[in-house]
């Protein structure tokens, strides 16, 4: 790898990330930091590129920037009001804290790290050993996972599915309306139900 | 591969000259520069096929679903009307380009421009033959999947930022839409890869023309869920109720005129064309087809294919009409996602018996084939029968929404219900 072209990209993508990581701190519109956040998420994409971490870096952009900033744009967008300013509140000064606390946990642990593995280099096929040790080391956790990822959906579903009774149309109008055939299939007079037609 | 030596003028391998000129680059210069080079000669080689391809895929466009129309379609300007294209592109860097003025600046005017981004960054992968790609990734699969996710976030900053509710409306459609196909079109394109065993697009090929099989053959439930869910996440026609006229005037680009909605209209056939490429790379054998890439210069075979492909595209938009929001979305979810994963677990069952079985692919994949097709049949029989939404042969009368929710029934529905009880 040349020096010149990794520094360039180095101290460009940590300006790109560490910038985006500002403007959202200091932009007063929520949809604004949103799209700064996501400014900040290809910045960290591409510092993994650089450290030769493609899968990693496909996984950011796939998960990150493509799932969940849109998930945080519709919460923002669904939430009255939140998507116009952002107003004082008085969960400043203990937010300030606790980030300075996070960051000073961050710092000590980049601090106290041996990071003499990473002057070794990638490590070949990334997808191939991540599956691997997936299926075979941490299978566990990784089923773990599926399970609470399935329930999750399932929640989600439970939580937005509506009851047949609080449709504001019954079928039953719509049957004798003629709109829906009846369900034994009378098939004399009402047009072909389901599995009636071949 | 057993190419012809790669001379400058030999048109089989075009990428002997870019591969001289970073060699003699990296000679005399450094490393960065040779590599900047590639970049950029990736890009303009890229550049110089979309932008062509787009002025006659437009005039492409237009005159065939004329003809299935019954129409003449543009024959005023130029022979057969080909200059079209160049005509409407003038017009629209002529007119007037306005802006809302309650639209929010800066949002409201990176879109037209961010949106080349993931359509320029997917053709990086795509193999125009056995060396030849600007990029040849070892997760190219992923990487396509996830720079055209990308595409999401411009539409919903253009929808957002023109403080349209129109545009808001094709914008969180489009989001609905895209989220929900993207899963039938990462599925399908899993079980290629659970299959051959290869995350690079090339890969595929490669094993394509190792089993002698196009892959279309042996999946071709995956195929149609490509297909059709590009088609979904391209707003093209059978699906493109992001855009609906009738209901939402133009969608999440509403507000946007002269060329800003001509960059918008562009990178849509240029999605559609790279779209077209990939199914024909991952479906269709890509540059390679039985032998002739070793005559034809395999460029132009995956042309042909992706020209085949896009006839495809226009085909649908010229023959289906538009689906209906919740259609759509029970097509994908009560369909596609149980048919992909259940296709998912073959192909994972297929592979594991041609590799560790020992299988010999030349008995076994006629009979993965024919399990296959039988398969995706048994899955579309039985969606018609159960889910679908039944078919009328004869309507006694003419019924516009059946679904539960809509309409005038539903606003009088609720006032009873809000008046009785």
């Amino acid at each position: 790898m040349s020096d010149v072209g990794f520094h360039l990209a180095f101290w460009s993508l940590s300006a790109l990330t560490i910038g985006g990581a500002l403007m959202i701190i200091v932009s007063r519109n929520l949809i604004h930091a949103v799209i700064f956040l996501i400014l900040s998420f290809i910045g960290v994409a591409g510092l993994f590129i650089t450290l030769s971490a493609d899968f990693l870096a496909l996984v950011q952009i796939l998960v990150y920037v493509g799932a969940i900033a849109v998930l945080m744009l519709f919460a923002i967008l669904l939430t009255p009001r939140a998507a116009r300013d952002n107003e004082e509140s008085l969960m400043r000064y203990p937010a300030m804290i606790l980030m300075g606390l996070v960051i000073a946990a961050g710092v000590f642990v980049a601090l106290e790290t041996d990071w003499g593995p990473m002057r070794e280099g990638a490590i070949g096929t990334q997808a191939k050993i991540i599956g691997e040790s997936l299926i075979n080391q941490y299978v566990l956790p990784f089923e773990i996972g599926a399970v609470m990822l399935t329930a999750a959906l399932v929640g989600a579903i439970a939580l937005a599915r509506q009851d047949d009774e609080d449709l504001p149309i019954h079928t039953a109008s719509l049957i004798e309306e003629g709109v829906l055939p009846p369900p034994d299939g009378d098939a004399a007079d009402a047009p072909a139900g389901p599995g009636d037609d071949s | 591969m057993n190419l012809p030596a790669a001379e400058w003028y030999d048109l089989r391998d075009l990428n002997g000259i870019s591969r001289l000129i970073t060699e003699w680059v990296a000679d005399w210069g450094p490393d960065w520069l040779a590599s900047i080079l590639t970049g950029v000669i990736g890009a303009l080689g890229v550049l110089a096929i979309i932008g062509p391809t787009l002025l006659i895929l437009i005039w492409l466009e237009r005159k065939v679903i004329a003809r299935m129309q019954a129409r003449i379609g543009p024959n005023r300007v130029g022979p057969v009307g080909l200059l079209q294209p160049v005509a409407d592109a003038v017009k629209l860097i002529l007119k007037e380009e306005l802006a809302p003025r309650a639209a929010d600046k800066w949002v409201f005017f990176l879109p037209p421009v961010l949106i080349f981004v993931p359509a320029i960054l997917i053709w990086g992968v795509l193999p125009f033959g056995p060396n030849m790609s600007v990029a040849d990734l070892e997760m190219g699969v992923l990487f396509l999947v996830a720079i055209s996710g990308v595409n999401v976030l411009v539409v919903f900053m253009a929808g957002w930022a023109q403080n349209n509710k129109y545009a808001l409306f094709g914008a969180m459609r489009v989001i609905a839409m895209s989220i929900s196909y993207e899963i039938p079109v990462v599925l399908s394109l899993l079980a290629l890869v659970f299959f051959t065993g290869t995350l690079s697009v090339n890969g595929i090929v490669l094993w394509q023309q190792a089993n002698d099989v196009v892959l279309f053959l042996i999946f071709p439930m995956s195929a149609l869920m490509f297909l059709f869910g590009s088609t979904a996440e391209l707003n093209r026609t059978p699906a493109d109720i992001s855009e609906a006229e009738s209901e939402i005037v133009a969608g999440y680009h509403t507000e946007y005129s002269g060329m800003r909605f001509g960059l918008f209209y562009a990178v849509e056939l240029a999605n559609t064309l790279a779209i077209s490429a990939f199914f024909a790379t991952f479906f269709l054998g890509g540059w390679w087809l039985w032998g002739l890439d070793q005559w034809v210069p395999s460029w132009l075979i995956l042309l042909a294919k992706t020209g085949l492909m896009y006839f495809v595209f226009i085909w649908l938009r010229g023959t289906l009409p538009r689906l209906r929001l919740d259609q759509l979305m029970s097509f994908c979810w009560k369909f596609f996602v149980p048919v992909g994963l259940v296709f998912l677990a073959v192909a994972a069952t297929q592979r594991t018996l041609l590799i560790e079985l020992g299988w010999d692919p030349a008995v076994a994949l006629p009979i993965y084939a024919v399990i296959n097709w039988g398969i995706a049949g048994a899955g579309v029989a039985i969606y018609a029968r159960t889910a679908a939404s039944p078919a009328q042969r004869l309507p006694s009368r003419p019924v516009m929404a059946r679904g539960r929710l809509g309409g005038l029934r539903a606003a009088r529905e609720l006032a009873d219900a809000g008046s009785g009880d």
